[in-house]
């Protein structure tokens, strides 16, 4: 009888095994690295940049057939959700994360830190990331999030020998810590007043009219500011800047493209899945966000000497430009799917771009030594390629046809001009001006590294390890292709979130 | 424009033009008289230095071919004028009943062209430039009158410069690029003279000044001479805004009247309409007005004639050809060809006093008063041809439009004939000095000298010289003055004519002066000067016989001396009968007024004979030495004489206001205040954008992005010690800091939030 | 051979540079010679199609898209790849596909430090890619693109190869050209979305401003960004201040290929794209166009006269010059547009040419600074005339083909079409022609003391001032010669240009009926409807007889 109860009460979910497929596999590479570590020690170390390589590329497989396979899977009463959203994301994600590992390989190898430990956590934060890209409840955000956090703060101080990135690491996880707090109380708010976790359930309780409380509005906020802090936007940004300079480059291009893109994840899902009716709420929190963000992210970059810092910042700006569609994206659903789109192609394409830029820095840098940017000058005469590499990426990213990062910014400017609002209008005239305060420090940086002498004295041509070239080859060829045949992204990127919040 | 439109409810549907398209081959074909010029131009350009002779060969070749067919054309026009009674073209016009678009109308009456008798129709050939706007503009040849006339003077003058040119420029350093631009000034002036539009009008009018100024500029090593050439060029450039925007009102004026089209270049178009009253009369004035500003540039009138004397720093063939026989005379052609609107504009007809007169005479008096005080013998005769030029002008002002054209031609002669008499002297005593350098030439030059004294006669005026016939028709066509009349003229232009009677005097006393001073008295020069040789003397002569001949083509109507039928031969060709041409009375001649002015001229002469070959002659034998002036003239006598001697001196102080004053504002201060403007204020602010873009960031980076308050980094200061010596040592622990504006930013957003919805 | 251009002529004529750069890219740089052999033969192989494209041109049919290329490019935003050639477009293309070439041809053995021809030629093919892209662009989105490709490969050419001063002027060029194109941007984007056009093609755009009725103040709006975008690429008055920089910096090739092309995009822009596009918010925009043009024409001069520097004085002879273009187009008239063409092409002409000169003058005296110049007619008489012609032809002298820029501006400004103030326009005229002579004053005084009197001692005995070397004469030549041509017979360019014009101002017809009132339109002629131009029937001689 009791029996009985026992086994009516415990029910096993249903679940639905193709649709973790990915998540599984990635789980049991990083189990292998830790194992492989474990018992082979030192001998083991040498594959396990391929081996955690490989990984990612057998994560792939699943996530292709699931994509071919093209049917949405809603798993745990809809907690965690696999359609072309998340599909697309995880794409990126496992994308950045090779190129990642790429760029490792020879840094960490050189600094001789541990190895396998560092590619266990950069699968670990991985791991957070493919699972962001499909919770669609509070608590299951919440888990990736701090799945792909504590990884990168530990990442982050991997330089263990340099006290700076001990700082950075001590740095970024107080500040984490922080922001997760702030999160975590926003979101006992939300289930406070909605009385349920999972998103499109805060959703209905919302049309149920529990929208107009200001405990609701509270919680917004706490979230949105959470997820603010992770992307880096203003004010939440400040960590970016030291913690991007202390940080191993590799794990600033990790956080910058990777982790931040996961915090896109999160705040997409919440705000179009979770309110996507209170637009009255979030859209004026996300202009003002959106604003800051650019504006301050590219006046401060103005004065940097230090390239990473310089490319934190810039990226402050970019997370602007990223998220001023979504200040409009309550306009109408059209809009509303405009806008995702558009940030997700700006993802990708700002993952391409921005990891390419990072790979040339780490090359250049291990070459002269020094992040400042005075020492990349002349680059043309001993680099002349990684010159044009690096020339590509950076007009991409101040968005220049034909390279990818126009059709990125065309895109928003799309959103924000087509929305028919004049607070879109607005935004838009506010990021076009940027777009200009923008291209001052990356053609500045171009310039340098064409038309000044070089500082140094040897000409002879840098050499570049095949890891990197690959590296680099990825990205040059992503940010061209997007740029030149936008089709290609665009086709993937037409997602929608909608369907559940309305 | 409105007010035009109302111009048409006149009931014409269409005027007759007084142009057709048939007539002899050569009235047809005139297009190769400027053609064949242009090819020698080009010709000599690439081979001229190849050539034996440096290219002249080529340039006097193509003038003797031009200048044969331009007497074809003549005597063609002669027939033609008389026996040609073919269809007359009309214009079809916008009007109440939109009616037939026919381009033939019916056969115009000019009954009231009577004392012509026949219309002349003008013989017009066209084709399509190109195409704009809608609109097709035509290039194309208008033979008539005017036309021919020009078309003989300006080939005849041209030829024979070139051949005095050979000897006169031989051995120049630039002889070839002399005798390109010679053959393509031809080409511009020959293609001005038949234009069929004012845009083609406008497009050969600059030709012709771009060769003035290389000419000018021929020998540009030295400053004064390019100078010389940019102000000429500078000078007819401000006239010339005034026939690009007359040109352009005339144009849309008359497009007014003229159905599907909106505008029309045509020369007889635009006549026919502005004779016939149908264009607004204010429309014609302003045109009037800004086409005669391009008139006092191009024909040196008062006070845009200053670039004029610098002009004669070009070699002097070039003086006698440009500067005196043919181009500045294209104001004065210019002003023939569109008589209509000027006509019609400065109503001409029935007035007292006009613009046009007033300039003319104006500039009539301070050319021969200027041509008083020059040493240099071609500046003498520059403020001749200004004062000349003058005359023209007035007689168009006055509506003698015959003779205006009749001592166009004659001056033309005789003017060219001095200017190369002054160069063959100059030719051999190496200056234009008079007073330095010249006198007593008559013994080793005749030939220069008797030419040189035909050609003054007849500038003078003395009968039966050229000059005389043609300024004699000036002062009848004034309109006379009691029993001097010359009566019925188109008005009664008294001032005019007394203005024309000083000028008479003045010139006769200033060429008279200017003879003494080169021929008369003792040589006052160094080396030993020569007769030049033939191919100099030999168009002198050429010359000088038509200064005395010329005359004779048009005998004043009630001339009893000759036959009717030697009567106004030039007036009967040259003045156009047609639509296209105003109804313009001509004042009969008088006996009366023709001795009269003979007397003037005559008084002048005694006047000046009195004083340079009796006084000075006096004086220069006691002296011993050849004077060139009294040692207590007037001037140093009377203090009047010496302030209006220095303001002739100082050519009325004209070009310190230019030079001095104008240019020299623009060319500084403005252009300067336009410069530093732009660097300082417009660039300026750009940078000013970026910097404070930067500034701004910096202080951002600094105060608040890195450190919200000086109190948290104090605070956090003290706090972080505790924390590991490490963190310490390194950097203050911000982690405080960010941590405060994190947490702070996210209640501010909310309660922001909170408060607003 | 005609199908096969139909289909492919423009696009093949776009992307050839592309093609040769990148083979150039594969080639390592030690390899000069093949560099610049191939380099020579992708622009002239361009040239080839261009001239094919005039060839199987229907000029009698100018005012149609011709050689049209339909393809979808990004369906993501109804952007398509649509190419076609049209009247307007042609003589710009065709300017292009020559000046490249010739660019290649002078910078034969004289490249600007750092020489490195491979990266400098590949930026030019890169460049014509651009240049001829956006001519022939029919859709807003390609035209944005190529519109900004130009950008890059200029920047670089300042940048590096430039003078002195080159990072300040590289870098004022690309801001100043990004923040209108960027402002540009939104109102096409803006425009799209208002007309709610099912893509970007012109055509589709344009019937839907006149279905849908966009309202005025938006049009008003839109047309101000277009407006900064273009006219900061013209540039004018008050937005030219990158010009004299980027000019008096660039290396030869590139100030010729700035003055040439570039600058035409503006233009071109306003043509192509503004005024077609939103003739109502041209109507209210034109007159302050008309006054910065005037301002500009004026500005331009007094600036001229106070340079000291040849090239810079060419530079603000620029901001004149484009001046002259704008003023045309700002009359709204197919004369004045027509003129504003004209006018592009000679200006591309002469100012090229007139840099040429300068580039060469400056190889040879190692400086511009006109005080120190003189007597060039004596130790390069050739050179001299060439600079003299080009003087002349660039002060609008009758017969050469400045003039044929200038005239007709002004000749329309007279008569703007209807809807614009006539008096003001009247007052621009005449302000205009006073632009004439000031032209006159600072060509002829640079002319004076450049070319005229006699050499300066400090370079009196300089062996290294010859005349004109081959390389120079097979640059320059094609260029005269053009001048020269179309001074004779302009119709060189109306032909092409007139019809395209006539129709590209068609929507001003409806637009203006609607403001007149009944019995206006009743009086108004059909042919004053836009002041100019009849456009009901087959056009008329204007001078009969």
């Amino acid at each position: 009888m009791s029996t009985n109860l026992m086994i009516v009460a415990f029910e096993r979910p249903a679940i639905d095994w193709h649709a973790v497929a990915p998540e599984i596999v990635l789980l049991s590479v990083g189990v292998l690295i830790t194992l492989l570590d474990i018992l082979f020690l030192e001998k083991a170390r040498p594959y396990m940049a391929a081996l955690s390589g490989l990984g990612i590329l057998a994560t792939a497989i699943p996530l292709l057939t699931l994509g071919i396979d093209g049917t949405e899977r809603v798993l745990f009463d809809g907690a965690y959700v696999v359609d072309n959203f998340s599909l697309v994301l995880k794409a990126i994600f496992l994308l950045a994360g090779y190129v990642v590992i790429l760029l490792s390989t020879n840094y960490i190898v050189d600094g001789d830190y541990w190895e396998s430990e560092y590619y266990g956590l950069l699968l670990a934060s991985l791991m957070g990331m493919i699972m962001m890209a499909s919770s669609r409840d509070l608590i299951s955000v919440f888990v990736a999030l701090e799945l792909l956090s504590i990884p990168a703060y530990l990442m982050v101080a991997w330089r263990k020998r340099d006290p700076k990135s001990n700082e950075a690491g001590l740095k970024y996880y107080l500040m984490g810590v922080f922001a997760s707090a702030v999160m975590l109380y926003g979101m006992s708010l939300l289930f406070g007043v909605s009385g349920t976790t999972v998103l499109s359930e805060i959703a209905d309780s919302i049309d149920a009219g529990n929208g107009s409380s200001s405990v609701m509005t509270l919680g917004i906020v706490f979230v949105v500011a959470g997820f603010a802090f992770k992307v880096s936007a203003v004010p939440f940004h400040t960590w970016a800047p030291d913690v991007y300079e202390g940080a191993p480059t590799p794990v600033t291009a990790f956080l910058s493209v990777a982790s931040k893109a996961a915090g896109f994840v999160a705040l997409l899902a919440l705000i179009f899945v979770g309110f996507y009716e209170l637009s009255n709420i979030w859209e004026p929190l996300i202009w003002i966000l959106a604003a800051l963000s650019m504006t301050v992210g590219n006046l401060v970059a103005l004065r940097q000497t230090n390239i990473v810092r310089l490319m934190a910042y810039s990226g402050v700006a970019q997370t602007g430009f990223m998220i001023a569609p979504l200040a409009v994206a309550g306009h109408s659903l059209s809009t509303g799917d405009q806008a995702l789109s558009a940030i997700v192609t700006y993802l990708a394409i700002y993952a391409a771009m921005n990891l390419g830029a990072f790979a040339v820095i780490i090359t250049l840098a291990r070459r002269t030594g020094s992040a400042e940017i005075d020492s990349f000058s002349g680059a043309f005469h001993f680099a002349p390629g990684l010159t044009v590499a690096m020339t590509i990426f950076l007009f991409s990213l101040a968005g220049i046809p034909p390279l990818g990062g126009w059709f990125a910014k065309f895109e928003v400017f799309r959103v924000l001009a087509t929305s028919g609002e004049t607070w879109g209008y607005l935004l838009a005239v506010v990021a076009a001006i940027n777009s200009v305060i923008a291209l001052f420090y990356y053609a500045t940086i171009a310039r340098k590294m064409w038309a000044d002498d070089p500082s140094e004295k040897d000409l002879n041509n840098i050499e570049v390890t095949p890891s990197l070239v690959s590296a680099l080859a990825i990205c040059v060829l992503v940010t061209l292709l997007f740029g030149i045949f936008p089709q290609l992204v665009a086709r993937f990127t037409e997602v929608s979130l909608l369907a559940f919040g309305v | 424009m409105i007010d035009l439109l109302a111009a048409t409810t006149s009931s014409v549907t269409s005027i007759p033009l007084g142009i057709t398209k048939e007539g002899n081959w050569f009235l047809q074909n005139a297009w190769l008289i400027p053609l064949i010029p242009a090819l020698s131009f080009v010709g000599i350009l690439f081979f001229g230095k190849r050539l034996p002779r440096g290219g002249s060969e080529l340039g006097i070749a193509a003038l003797l071919i031009v200048f044969l067919l331009s007497i074809c054309t003549g005597f063609a026009w002669m027939d033609h004028r008389d026996n040609f009674h073919g269809e007359e073209i009309s214009q079809t016009l916008i009007s109440s009943e939109h009616g037939e678009h026919g381009e033939h109308g019916e056969h115009g009456e000019h009954g009231e062209h009577g004392e012509h008798g026949e219309p002349s129709l003008a013989v017009v050939n066209t084709a399509t430039w190109f195409i704009t706007g809608g609109v097709e503009f035509s290039v194309g040849t208008l033979v008539d009158g005017p036309a021919v006339m020009m078309l003989f003077v300006v080939t005849l003058v041209s030829l024979l410069v070139h051949i005095y040119s050979t000897d006169y420029v031989a051995g120049d350093r630039r002889f070839t690029h002399f005798f390109a631009f010679l053959s393509l000034f031809s080409s511009s002036m020959l293609l001005l003279v038949i234009s069929e539009n004012t845009l083609q009008l406008l497009v050969s009018w600059e030709l012709v000044g771009l060769c003035s100024f290389a000419l000018i500029g021929h020998w540009w090593e030295e400053k004064d001479n390019s100078n010389a050439a940019l102000k000429a060029f500078l000078t007819n450039r401000v006239g010339d805004m005034g026939l690009l925007i007359g040109v352009t009102i005339l144009f849309f004026a008359s497009g007014e009247m003229i159905p599907d089209s909106f505008g029309s270049f045509s020369i007889v178009t635009t006549n026919a309409l502005a004779s016939s009253g149908l264009l607004s009369h204010s429309t014609l004035l302003i045109a009037a007005c800004c086409l005669m500003a391009a008139v006092m540039s191009k024909s040196g009138q008062f006070f845009l004639h200053t670039w004029l004397p610098d002009a004669m720093a070009g070699p002097t063939p070039v003086s006698a050809l440009i500067h005196a026989a043919t181009m500045v005379v294209a104001g004065v052609f210019m002003i023939a060809r569109l008589y209509g609107v000027f006509f019609e504009g400065f109503s001409i007809g029935g007035s007292s006093i006009n613009l046009m007169a007033l300039i003319g005479g104006f500039t009539t008096l301070v050319g021969a008063c200027l041509a008083f005080v020059q040493r240099d013998i071609k500046k003498v005769l520059a403020y001749s041809t200004i004062s000349q030029l003058g005359y023209m002008v007035m007689a168009l002002g006055v509506g003698a439009w015959t003779a205006a054209m009749f001592h166009l031609f004659t001056h033309a002669f005789f003017k060219a004939c001095l200017f190369l008499g002054s160069g063959s002297v100059a030719h051999s005593v190496h200056s234009f000095d008079m007073k330095s350098d010249m006198g007593g030439l008559r013994k080793v030059m005749p030939q220069t000298f008797r030419t040189f004294i035909i050609g003054s006669i007849a500038l003078a005026g003395l009968p039966p010289f050229a000059g005389f016939w043609s300024k004699d028709e000036i002062l009848a066509g004034t309109g006379g003055w009691g029993i001097l009349g010359g009566t019925n003229g188109n008005g009664s232009y008294t001032f005019m004519l007394i203005m024309g009677m000083i000028t008479a005097a003045l010139t006769a006393a200033y060429m008279t002066r200017c003879v003494y001073l080169t021929f008369f008295g003792e040589f006052r020069g160094h080396g030993h000067p020569h007769e030049s040789g033939p191919r100099i003397t030999i168009p002198l002569w050429i010359l000088a016989v038509l200064a005395i001949f010329a005359g004779f083509l048009n005998l004043p109507k009630g001339f009893q001396l000759v036959p009717k039928s030697l009567q106004e031969r030039f007036g009967h060709y040259v003045e156009p009968v047609a639509g296209y041409f105003p109804e313009i009375a001509h004042a009969t001649p008088s006996w009366s007024l023709a001795i009269v002015s003979t007397i003037v001229v005559i008084a002048g002469i005694s006047l000046a004979w009195n004083y340079y070959f009796v006084k000075v002659e006096k004086a220069s034998k006691e002296s011993g030495k050849s004077l060139t002036e009294l040692p207590d003239g007037l001037t140093t006598r009377l203090t009047l004489a010496r302030m209006g001697h220095t303001l002739l001196v100082n050519k009325y102080y004209l070009d310190h206001l230019y030079t001095g004053i104008i240019t020299r504002a623009v060319k500084e201060p403005i252009a300067e205040l336009a410069y530093r403007s732009n660097q300082e204020i417009l660039d300026r602010t750009v940078d000013t954008f970026g910097r404070t873009a930067v500034k701004i960031g910096q202080l951002n980076y600094e105060k608040i992005d890195q450190n919200l308050v000086d109190g948290f980094v104090n605070a956090s200061g003290r706090i972080s010690s505790d924390s590991g010596e490490e963190l310490r040592k390194i950097q203050s622990g911000k982690v405080q800091s960010y941590a405060a504006i994190l947490f702070a930013a996210a209640t501010i957003l909310a309660g922001l939030l909170i408060v607003i919805v | 051979m005609d199908n096969l251009l139909d289909s492919w002529g423009l696009t093949v004529a776009t992307f050839s540079p592309l093609v040769g750069a990148l083979v150039m890219f594969l080639i390592p740089k030690e390899k000069e010679y093949e560099h610049k052999i191939i380099a020579l033969i992708t622009s002239l192989w361009v040239a080839f199609v261009g001239l094919m494209l005039l060839i199987w041109f229907d000029l009698d049919a100018t005012e149609k898209l011709q050689y049209v290329v339909d393809k979808s490019w990004i369906d993501a935003i109804h952007s398509r790849y649509v190419v076609g050639l049209d009247g307007i477009s042609l003589p710009l293309l065709l300017l292009t596909v020559l000046i490249v070439p010739l660019c290649i041809v002078y910078s034969w053995n004289h490249f600007p430090d750092p020489k490195n021809p491979k990266t400098f030629l590949i930026l030019i093919l890169v460049l014509e890619t651009g240049m001829i892209g956006t001519f022939v662009a029919q859709d807003m989105v390609l035209f944005f693109v190529f519109f900004e490709v130009v950008l890059l490969p200029m920047f670089f050419m300042i940048a590096v190869w430039g003078g002195p001063n080159r990072k300040y002027a590289s870098l004022k060029f690309f801001l100043y050209t990004l923040f209108g194109s960027a402002l540009m941007l939104v109102s096409f984007l803006s425009l799209f979305f208002l007309t709610g056009a099912e893509s970007f093609v012109f055509s589709e755009i344009a019937d839907n401003v006149v279905a849908n009725a966009v309202s005025r103040t938006a049009q008003l709006w839109i047309f101000g960004g277009m407006f900064l975008g273009f006219g900061i690429k013209v540039p004018m008055f008050p937005f030219h201040t990158w010009l004299p920089d980027a000019h008096t910096e660039a290396p030869t090739v590139g100030s010729v290929i700035l003055a040439a092309v570039l600058l035409k995009l503006g233009t071109y822009g306003f043509v192509r794209i503004a005024i077609p596009l939103l003739p109502d918010a041209a109507v209210e925009w034109a007159p302050w166009i008309g006054l910065l043009a005037v301002i500009g024409i004026i500005y331009g001069a007094f600036c001229c006269l106070a340079q000291t520097d040849m090239k810079r004085l060419i530079a603000f002879s620029s901001v004149a010059h484009m001046g002259f273009v704008m003023l045309g187009i700002s009359t709204l008239t197919d004369f004045g547009i027509n003129a504003a063409i004209m006018g592009m092409v000679a200006h591309g002409l002469i100012t090229g040419m007139l840099f040429f000169l300068a580039g060469s003058m400056k190889e040879r005296y190692h400086t511009l600074e006109i005080k120190r110049l003189g007597g060039l007619l004596v130790q390069a008489p050739k050179m001299g005339w060439v600079l003299g012609f080009c003087a002349m032809a660039s002060l609008g002298l009758p017969g050469l083909a400045g003039f044929w820029g200038e005239f007709p501006a002004i000749l329309s400004a007279y008569n703007p079409a209807n809807g614009l103030p006539v008096e003001i326009f009247r007052t621009f005229m005449v302000i205009a022609a006073l632009g004439t002579v000031l032209a006159a004053g600072y060509l002829l005084w640079l002319l004076q003391r450049s070319a005229f009197g006699t050499p300066k001692e400090e370079f009196a005995e300089d062996p290294n001032i010859h005349d004109a070397t081959k390389t120079e004469w097979v640059a320059w030549a094609p260029l005269l010669a053009l001048i020269l041509a179309i001074g004779i017979y302009p119709n060189l360019v109306f032909r092409a240009t007139d019809a395209a014009v006539d129709a590209s101002l068609t929507p001003c017809l409806t637009i203006d009926v609607d403001e007149l009132t009944h019995e206006e339109i009743e009086s108004v002629h059909c042919s004053e409807v836009y002041g100019l131009g009849n456009h009901d029937s087959d056009h008329h001689t204007a001078s009969k007889g």
